[in-house]
């Protein structure tokens, strides 16, 4: 996990560690082991539970392993962005450069057992292939405006949670307002654009084979074209590779782009293989729904919503799989974030928080009329060679850029 | 430019142009999916095809067990089929060697309200390598209805063999037995479509019972507050009808009645009984619905299947039946569409 790429600047890196252990470090550890017990101890009890118990279980694990990458490699849909656009530093959009190609191949060999045969005009099952419509434009703008004016994207907020954040449980519970708008303005978009909008999907027309060849030529290249923004590396001194070294790799150091990248990847194609798409808005989607069928606040009938796959919606009264996931992705984070000492705890000022507020209601109402944000809709959507995938991510990066052109991101 | 370097790169021009061609020599190589065998809908149902009620078969004939079918799955006698509603629930992992058939594309069709034409369905059938002597085994989520739902069809379509799982896809899941991520291939079966049209019936044959011109029993095996007309549809259901309650005559034996606690089929013995104290005894034919027909179709496989009895399925239902115009209804709980 050696910086060959520098993700982390020499800031990122802690100060070396004290030899002996003070009683914040022993609070810190302690916690973290805590942590480690509850996520165990949770798949367990999950797991016994008749029905769906083990793609519970599993979930959580699922959801704990992402939290603990997010975080170790500031894996930050927003922050990677900003490096880029204010700092011309290319370095961290390596990790979903990665991220993507590695989740790719996977698909790959998991569609080719789901379906085998994809000319047969069949979708492969529930893989995050939505309707292209300008809808899905504006709703990638949207959400890349809120992620600028918040801070960070859902997913962010979500690890950031486990970070002590004070501004993600306001992005959160902006973002469940953003989706309770989304559900109101849904039939209308639904009747004027999103209803006859092409669903493309990209092995359709040339194989699994040839999506994936396109998808890592695409890839390729755009890697290629960001090596002139990679800053020089910082020197680093030779080093044994001893336990210590590790534990300051695994532990302290902000870990490689390229590893965070490819352990998401993987940590994407075990969620499609055993559970579902990798997504974090499902639950609170359906949270929103819930509520607002309870208040009547809801419209009577969302048109051809259930139809499409993506971080779909229900009105539920249990927590679903995706809830276990966000669980055990704030749980994850938390017992990484204690182990480097990135746990910090902080309360939002009074401004922040009103941006805070507002970035996630427009990331909700994104998320929502785009089926999914920058994890369901972005990284599982080009993982499974849609075309949505692509328009929304661009269209995310441009809301982030002109985000951050308006200077939104200076208030949080 | 150095010598060695053009040379790497012409050889590996070279390969990537055989391997190109190699991959096109064997695309084009593939076997080509045979022409579609036309059988006309209306084409008058093949003598074999009798409209009596096959002598009953035992019950192991028609529901197999979680330990027979993992017995039998290595049997070519032998296909499994799965049906299940939820996506992503086949694929995820499915009995070994079982095939997918999805409902919505594959037991119905798309654009009419209809099961699918008979063309099509052989081609699926002969595509998941089934021939007309295969034991054809179905199983799903959802407690075997859309399996149900498939035996209706494939008996339709002249199937003779065709027996559920006991305890449905729950129950392999909770013995913790073998599951498979992959999708078999077998070589095309030769199942040929012989239609029989005594096991479907339409909204006419239904209004005749109503009107007395006809001698069969109808069962309704919705919920009581369906039945009486309380509700329109359980909670959750798009498809409604804009009248409530019964098809007049009809007697309500919810579908799950005729399954034990844990999702297996009761006894032959009290199975015939449940019925029986309802009045359907097997002596008149009958005729079984639901809200769109799928959970009949388990009721239909109890009556028809395993007790013998001669039943068909009304697949129009409450959907179809409560909102024609001009129908008699049973409304006992008064509920009206639209007025308090």
């Amino acid at each position: 996990m050696s910086n060959a790429l520098p993700g982390s600047s020499p800031a990122d890196r802690a100060a070396s560690s004290k030899p002996e252990l003070t009683a914040a470090d022993m609070l810190r550890y302690g916690g973290a082991a805590l942590v480690c017990v509850t996520l165990l101890a949770g798949a367990w009890l999950l797991q016994t539970t008749p029905g769906r118990g083990a793609s519970a279980a599993l979930s959580l694990l699922i959801g704990a392993a992402l939290g603990v990458a997010f975080e170790r490699g500031r894996f930050c849909f927003f922050c990677i962005f900003r490096d880029f656009i204010e700092q011309r530093n290319a370095g961290p959009l390596y990790a979903i450069l990665t991220a993507l190609a590695v989740s790719g191949v996977g698909y790959a060999i998991v569609f080719g057992a789901f379906l085998p045969n994809p000319a047969s005009g069949r979708l492969a099952p529930d893989a995050h292939i939505g309707p292209v419509s300008p809808a899905l434009v504006v709703a990638g703008l949207a959400f890349g405006l809120g992620m600028a004016l918040s801070g960070a994207c859902i997913s962010g907020h979500l690890y950031r949670l486990g970070e002590g954040s004070g501004y993600a449980p306001l992005a959160l519970i902006g973002a469940l307002i953003g989706f309770g708008l989304g559900f109101r303005t849904w039939n209308w978009l639904y009747v004027a654009v999103i209803a006859d909008a092409p669903v493309v999907w990209l092995p359709h027309w040339i194989g699994y084979g040839g999506s994936l060849l396109l998808h890592l030529a695409i890839l390729g290249i755009l890697a290629f074209a960001l090596l002139r923004y990679i800053p020089p590396l910082p020197p680093r001194p030779a080093r044994k590779l001893d336990i210590t070294y590790l534990r300051e790799a695994i532990f302290r150091d902000r870990w490689n782009p390229l590893v965070t990248g490819a352990l998401v990847g993987v940590i994407g194609v075990a969620a499609y293989l055993r559970v579902e798409p990798l997504g974090v808005t499902s639950q609170l989607g359906s949270l929103t729904r819930t509520v607002m069928a309870q208040a009547g606040w809801l419209p009577a009938r969302l048109n051809g919503l259930d139809s499409f796959a993506g971080c779909a919606t229900q009105v539920v009264q249990t927590i679903t799989d995706n809830g276990w996931l966000i669980a055990g992705l704030a749980l994850g984070s938390f017992g990484a974030a204690l182990l480097a000492g990135r746990f910090q705890p902080a309360w939002p000022r009074a401004g922040g928080s009103v941006t805070a507020l507002l970035g996630g209601v427009l990331m909700g109402w994104g998320a929502m009329t785009a089926l999914g944000c920058t994890v369901g809709t972005l990284l599982s959507g080009i993982a499974a060679f849609a075309l949505s995938g692509w328009v929304f991510g661009a269209a995310v990066f441009a809301g982030v850029w002109g985000g951050i052109a308006l200077r939104l991101h200076r208030w949080t | 430019m150095d010598r060695t370097l053009l040379r790497t790169a012409g050889a590996a021009v070279v390969g990537a142009l055989v391997t190109l061609a190699i991959v096109a020599i064997f695309s084009s190589a593939r076997p080509q999916p045979a022409a579609p065998l036309t059988v006309a809908p209306t084409a008058p149902a093949a003598p074999a095809a009798a409209s009596s009620p096959r002598e009953p078969r035992k019950f192991e004939d028609v529901v197999v067990s979680t330990e027979w079918l993992a017995q039998n799955l290595d049997n070519p006698k032998v296909r499994v089929i799965e049906v299940s509603v939820v996506p992503g629930v086949y694929e995820r992992g499915h009995i070994p060697g079982a095939v997918n058939f999805v409902w919505t594309t594959d037991f119905v069709d798309t654009v009419s309200r209809n099961i699918i034409a008979p063309e099509r369905f052989q081609e699926l059938a002969r595509a998941a390598g089934i021939n007309n002597d295969t034991t054809i085994v179905l199983y799903g989520d959802n407690n075997n209805w859309f399996a149900a739902w498939g035996a209706w069809v494939f008996r339709q379509y002249g199937a003779e063999d065709v027996r559920l799982l006991d305890g449905s896809r729950s129950k392999w899941e909770a013995e913790n037995r073998e599951l498979s991520t992959r999708a078999p291939t077998y070589p095309p079966g030769n199942f040929t479509v012989r239609q029989r049209s005594d096991l479907r019936v339409f909204l006419p044959d239904v209004l005749k019972v109503v009107r007395g011109e006809d001698n069969r029993v109808l069962v309704d095996i919705r919920s009581p507050d369906e039945f009486s007309g309380k509700i329109f549809a359980p909670e959750g259901f798009q498809e409604l009808a804009v009248r409530a309650g019964h098809i007049p005559g009809a007697v309500n034996i919810p579908w799950k009645k005729a399954l034990r606690d844990d999702g297996t089929f009761k006894s032959v013995e009290e199975l015939r009984q449940l019925y029986a104290e309802a009045g359907i005894d097997g002596s008149k034919p009958i005729i079984t619905y639901c809200r769109i027909g799928e959970r009949a179709s388990h009721t239909w496989f109890v009556l028809s299947e395993i007790l013998g009895y001669q039943a068909a399925l009304y697949d129009g239902s409450w959907t179809e039946y409560g909102n024609s115009v001009g129908v008699p209804i049973a409304n006992p709980a008064g509920t009206i569409w639209g007025v308090k």
